[in-house]
């Protein structure tokens, strides 16, 4: 008794080493069984860890999605600056087809009217109220002469009145300088087209007994020795019946629009070529 | 008698925590043993009779969650409580580097248990896991424990100035 009073915390520590023995021997020997103990600390610590898990869970969840939505802005941001690299791209193929575009329908009139021309690229616009010209990217180097006929689709436009060894200066149809000899399609009947600046193109010299209506297509006659006969200049717009004058007052809208004019052809030789 | 009724329970939820904890930060790869550092803190401050149960309840706990042989870590938790307890008449163990490496070396010699259990019994050749497990779970171990020392010390300040 003395002796279990003495020693009593060490015989305690071996007693549990001995449980602890006996246990693990147990458990190799019977493993597949199951312990009882192990059963009850289960069923014990099941709710706690599932409660633990879900808030964890819950946790984690909130930290996974904040890294996933900073990803995502990542990956927004990528992606708007793509967007915009390809709409600059697109802006470039929609330049690139536009100008297709234009040169088939400049190469579409070369094939209607069979002449011989020169491309050219417009360079620059006068800027002055009464002058109405064009700078274009061709000059006398490429075989330009003063006084050559200019058109862009649909039909002309003007001619040249300067030309140097690289560029060129056309001269309008609608500048107020300008005198084209033109002739109505459907009444065969004559006059000259003159530039009325904004106001467009003024047929002159119809007579009032002559039949024109709206909407009559206007094209060049070929009498002026400058522009070949049958280019399309524009059509009338407004007749005006004015009881003091001999003459039709005829306002006539061109064909083209000197707005947008960015390729021009022009006419480089007198001699027509048919195909 | 409070402190034996909560045993359990307490031992209960740390082993859970500690699973919880090694869930999320190591993601299952290692294991943060709080439950080991608890037992060595247990060996620095408590008596025999009150630390050798803690390590015994601790460790059983731990068998049944861990899923391994029942009684292994009950057996080493007491071998490492009674290491700390005798250590802890020799050693400072106010001092954190003393802390950490008497950790570090608590944590490595249950290791070395477990492995040699494993071994002696299922002839399972664990040391592969030496360099990859052992020494980093050791040294998270070493790591972690002045912190958790530290802790305990400000909650037993304040525990006492509470009392007084």
């Amino acid at each position: 008794m003395f002796l279990l009073r003495k020693y009593k915390t060490a015989i305690f520590i071996v007693t549990l080493f001995v449980i602890a023995v006996i246990m693990f021997s147990y458990d190799l020997k019977y493993r597949a069984e199951g312990s009882f103990f192990r059963k009850i600390v289960l069923e014990a610590v099941a709710p706690v860890q599932r409660v633990l898990s879900s808030s964890v869970k819950s946790v984690s969840d909130a930290w996974l999605r904040y890294v996933l939505l900073v990803d995502i802005e990542k990956e927004n941001k990528n992606l708007k600056n793509k967007i915009n690299e390809f709409k600059a791209a697109l802006i470039l193929y929609q330049e690139g087809y536009l100008e297709a575009q234009r040169l088939r329908k400049l190469l579409d009139l070369r094939d209607d009217y069979n002449y011989h021309f020169i491309s050219a690229r417009v360079i620059g616009r006068e800027q002055a109220a009464l002058s109405k010209t064009i700078l274009i990217s061709k000059g006398a180097a490429h075989g330009l002469k003063t006084g050559m006929p200019v058109i862009a689709p649909p039909g002309l436009i003007g001619r040249l009145v300067d030309v140097s060894w690289h560029v060129s200066k056309v001269l309008l149809f609608i500048d107020e300088n300008s005198n084209v000899g033109a002739i109505m399609q459907r009444t065969r009947t004559q006059g000259i087209i003159s530039g009325a600046g904004p106001r467009g193109l003024v047929l002159k010299y119809i007579s009032k007994t002559q039949d024109v209506k709206e909407g009559d297509v206007i094209v060049s006659s070929g009498m002026d020795g400058i522009f070949p006969k049958g280019l399309l200049i524009g059509q009338v717009s407004h007749v005006d019946r004015q009881e003091a004058s001999l003459f039709l007052k005829i306002n006539v809208a061109p064909f083209v629009d000197f707005s947008k004019l960015e390729e021009v052809l022009i006419l480089s030789s007198d001699e027509i070529k048919i195909k | 008698m409070l402190y034996y009724l909560s045993l359990p329970f307490l031992s209960i939820l740390l082993v859970i925590l500690q699973s919880t904890i090694t869930d999320v930060i190591f993601s299952g790869r290692l294991v943060f043993e709080l439950s080991l550092i608890v037992v060595i803190y247990a060996g620095f401050r408590l008596d025999l009779i009150r630390g050798s149960i803690l390590a015994f309840i601790l460790g059983f706990v731990f068998d049944c969650v861990a899923g391994s042989v029942l009684g292994v870590f009950t057996f080493i938790y007491v071998v490492i409580f009674l290491c700390s307890f005798f250590a802890s008449v020799r050693l400072a163990t106010e001092k954190i580097y003393i802390i950490a490496l008497f950790s570090f070396f608590c944590a490595f010699l249950k290791e070395l248990m477990v492995i040699l259990f494993y071994y002696s019994a299922f002839k399972f050749d664990v040391l592969i896991n030496m360099y990859f497990v052992l020494l980093p779970q050791a040294l998270i171990v070493g790591l972690f424990a002045p912190v958790f020392f530290y802790l305990m010390r400000r909650v037993e300040v304040y525990l006492y100035e509470k009392a007084v």
